[in-house]
């Protein structure tokens, strides 16, 4: 099974490396999310920033949160690479040695969860660009990067679950308009809750999404941390995993 | 002493969707594979070979009935199965991003191998593929890449390998290579081969046993000479300028059988040499537009079995009528 999912996981990560395009439309999508919907607030008064925001800097803001939402988006590349994989019949291939379909859901999974994780050190390199310092400390970093893979892999697992029966390239684009939009809108990512009808705070307590955002944020602007929340996101992933891997050994579809 | 058998099947069916709307794929299959033959499957598009390859590799379940392959149950001992089996699909499926030796790395890792690279590397010899195993696939040629399909499903010494339709979409120089590549392995490397084919003389040029299988049914199986010996008889296609009176026909000696389609007339005889003189003898020469003989082949086995030829649907039995029917009229 080691072996399996050794082969399975290379294989989607030296995929993503060896499509400069798909690389760069990674790497590209959550930048320009700073630079266009960060410099939004550029003519805001510091005053009217702070009081919204907890700071006078709205990217020191946005960035952990546009972080946490590029976790969720990418989950939708694993779901494609799984439906390209029936398309073509590369699935059948796989199958036809012993390999289980509970570990081709692994391998998606964390490749694809591994693919997240690249977007980190360039969202922090422009975020740097845009004039963000920062000053966590190794731990605090560690437990960014920990919060966020949970992300990931919690996002990616269910969008393989959803997606596992399906060999229409339409599904996964459906399936990431129908998850992103409400999860993303109701967290704290974009802005705080507090401004939120109260069915929108419901939503966003329990939503992965905010507690990443407001880990990251509290690192990135030295304010009070609860680590409960990476406590939470651990349990998100773990679950979607079971999830994802218990839908995918069922219903995994071949062809 | 009987030759161990590399597959069996038993009652084996399969049925795509439900039991009033859905389809038969496979219907009570029986079959017998001994070790270290080329088994042939023949039949038309829409037969059920490639039903059956899912089946017998455990990427579709069966419906009822048992099979084994390698010594294994299907069903109960899925992994098993799979790790004795290679696989080698009608269209090449490879992973297009990776190169020769990627692609061989991959499937080591599937297998779950350790001590691969040796072999890897004869098996790529053996296929005279090794100076380009550092080359992206995608820069392969079609023959290439078959190749290093079939060398992906020997690296793991598999006791069988199953080829769906290897050779269809080849030009007829790759089509012949395969040929020989599959004679081959097989001596090489001592696998059973089972392969679908909807190509006779493939079949009859490569397979120690054929099954003939029609709507999901074995209608005939043995060696191809058993199966020519079945038919006993020639046939003798006559195609004239205009309809003839079949009664003189009819009464023509040595016919077992006498089938027409428009001005298409099937004789089935004894002997095409002692019928042909007495055939040009009924019939005026300017009526005659073509004539032809068939010995017994796969083709007439399958056409004595079924009724119609390989490949032959019915919309073409309309569509022949049609021409005929407008050659008439033109008179």
């Amino acid at each position: 099974m080691r072996s399996q999912f050794f082969g399975l996981y290379v294989r989607e990560i030296l995929r993503t490396f060896r499509n400069p395009f798909v690389l760069l439309m990674t790497i590209v999508q959550p930048f320009m999310w700073l630079a266009f919907f960060g410099s939004s607030f550029g003519n805001v008064p510091k005053q009217t920033l702070e009081s919204l925001f907890g700071t006078g800097d709205y990217i020191k803001f946005l960035l952990p949160g546009v972080l946490s939402t590029s976790m969720l988006s990418i989950g939708m590349f694993g779901a494609m690479s799984t439906i390209q994989d029936k398309r073509f019949g590369f699935m059948k291939r796989i199958l036809i040695t012993p390999t289980s379909k509970g570990v081709i859901f692994l391998a998606k999974a964390f490749g694809s969860a591994t693919r997240g994780m690249v977007q980190i050190p360039v969202m922090v390199a422009a975020a740097l660009a845009f004039g963000v310092r920062f000053a966590l400390t190794p731990i605090e970093w560690g437990a960014w990067v920990a919060a966020l893979l949970c992300l990931a892999l919690g996002f990616s697992s269910l969008f393989l679950a959803v997606t596992a029966p399906s060999t229409d390239w339409q599904t996964p684009g459906v399936v990431a308009n129908f998850i992103t939009m409400p999860l993303m809108f109701a967290s704290t990512s974009l802005f705080p809750s507090r401004q939120f009808p109260s069915w929108m705070q419901a939503i966003s307590s329990a939503n992965p999404i905010t507690f990443s955002a407001l880990l990251g944020r509290g690192f990135v602007l030295g304010t009070a941390v609860d680590w409960a929340y990476l406590g939470y996101l651990a349990a998100f992933a773990g679950a979607m995993l079971l999830l994802g891997f218990a839908v995918s050994a069922r219903w995994l579809k071949v062809e | 002493m009987t030759a161990p058998v590399a597959i069996e099947t038993h009652n084996l069916s399969k049925r795509y969707g439900s039991l009033t709307k859905g389809v038969l794929a496979l219907d009570r299959v029986d079959l017998s594979v001994p070790s270290g033959s080329v088994f042939g499957l023949m039949g038309p598009n829409g037969a059920g070979k490639t039903t059956l390859i899912k089946v017998l590799t455990g990427v579709s379940d069966m419906t009822s009935g048992e099979a084994r392959v390698a010594g294994f149950d299907v069903r109960r001992q899925s992994m098993e199965v799979r790790s004795r089996i290679g696989w080698v699909a009608a269209e090449v499926i490879l992973d297009d991003d990776f190169s020769g030796w990627e692609n061989l790395w991959l499937q080591a890792k599937l297998q779950g191998l350790r001590d691969w690279e040796s072999r890897a590397r004869t098996i790529l010899a053996y296929f005279s593929l090794e100076d380009r195993r550092d080359e992206k696939v995608s820069h392969y040629s079609t023959g290439m890449r078959k190749k290093l399909e079939i060398a992906l499903a020997l690296l793991h010494q598999p006791s069988v390998i199953f080829m769906d339709e290897p050779t269809i979409g080849l030009d007829v120089g790759t089509r012949r290579m395969l040929w020989d590549i599959v004679r081959g392995v097989r001596q090489e490397y001592g696998v059973t081969v089972l392969l679908t084919t909807h190509y006779i003389e493939e079949a009859d040029a490569l397979c120690d046993r054929i099954a003939i299988i029609e709507l999901g049914r074995i209608i005939a199986e043995g060696t191809p000479s058993e199966l020519k010996a079945k038919v006993r008889a020639d046939l003798v296609v006559l195609e004239t300028t205009e309809e003839l009176d079949r009664g003189a026909l009819t009464a023509l000696p040595g016919i077992q059988e006498l089938t027409s389609q428009g001005a298409e007339w099937t004789f089935r005889v004894a002997s095409s040499e002692q019928f042909l003189p007495q055939l040009l003898a009924s019939v005026p020469p300017q009526r005659i537009r073509r004539i032809s003989v068939e010995k017994p082949s796969l083709e007439t086995v399958f056409l004595d079995l079924t009724g119609r030829r390989m490949g032959q649907e019915e919309p073409m039995r309309d569509v022949r009528k049609f021409y005929a029917q407008v050659r008439r009229a033109r008179g």
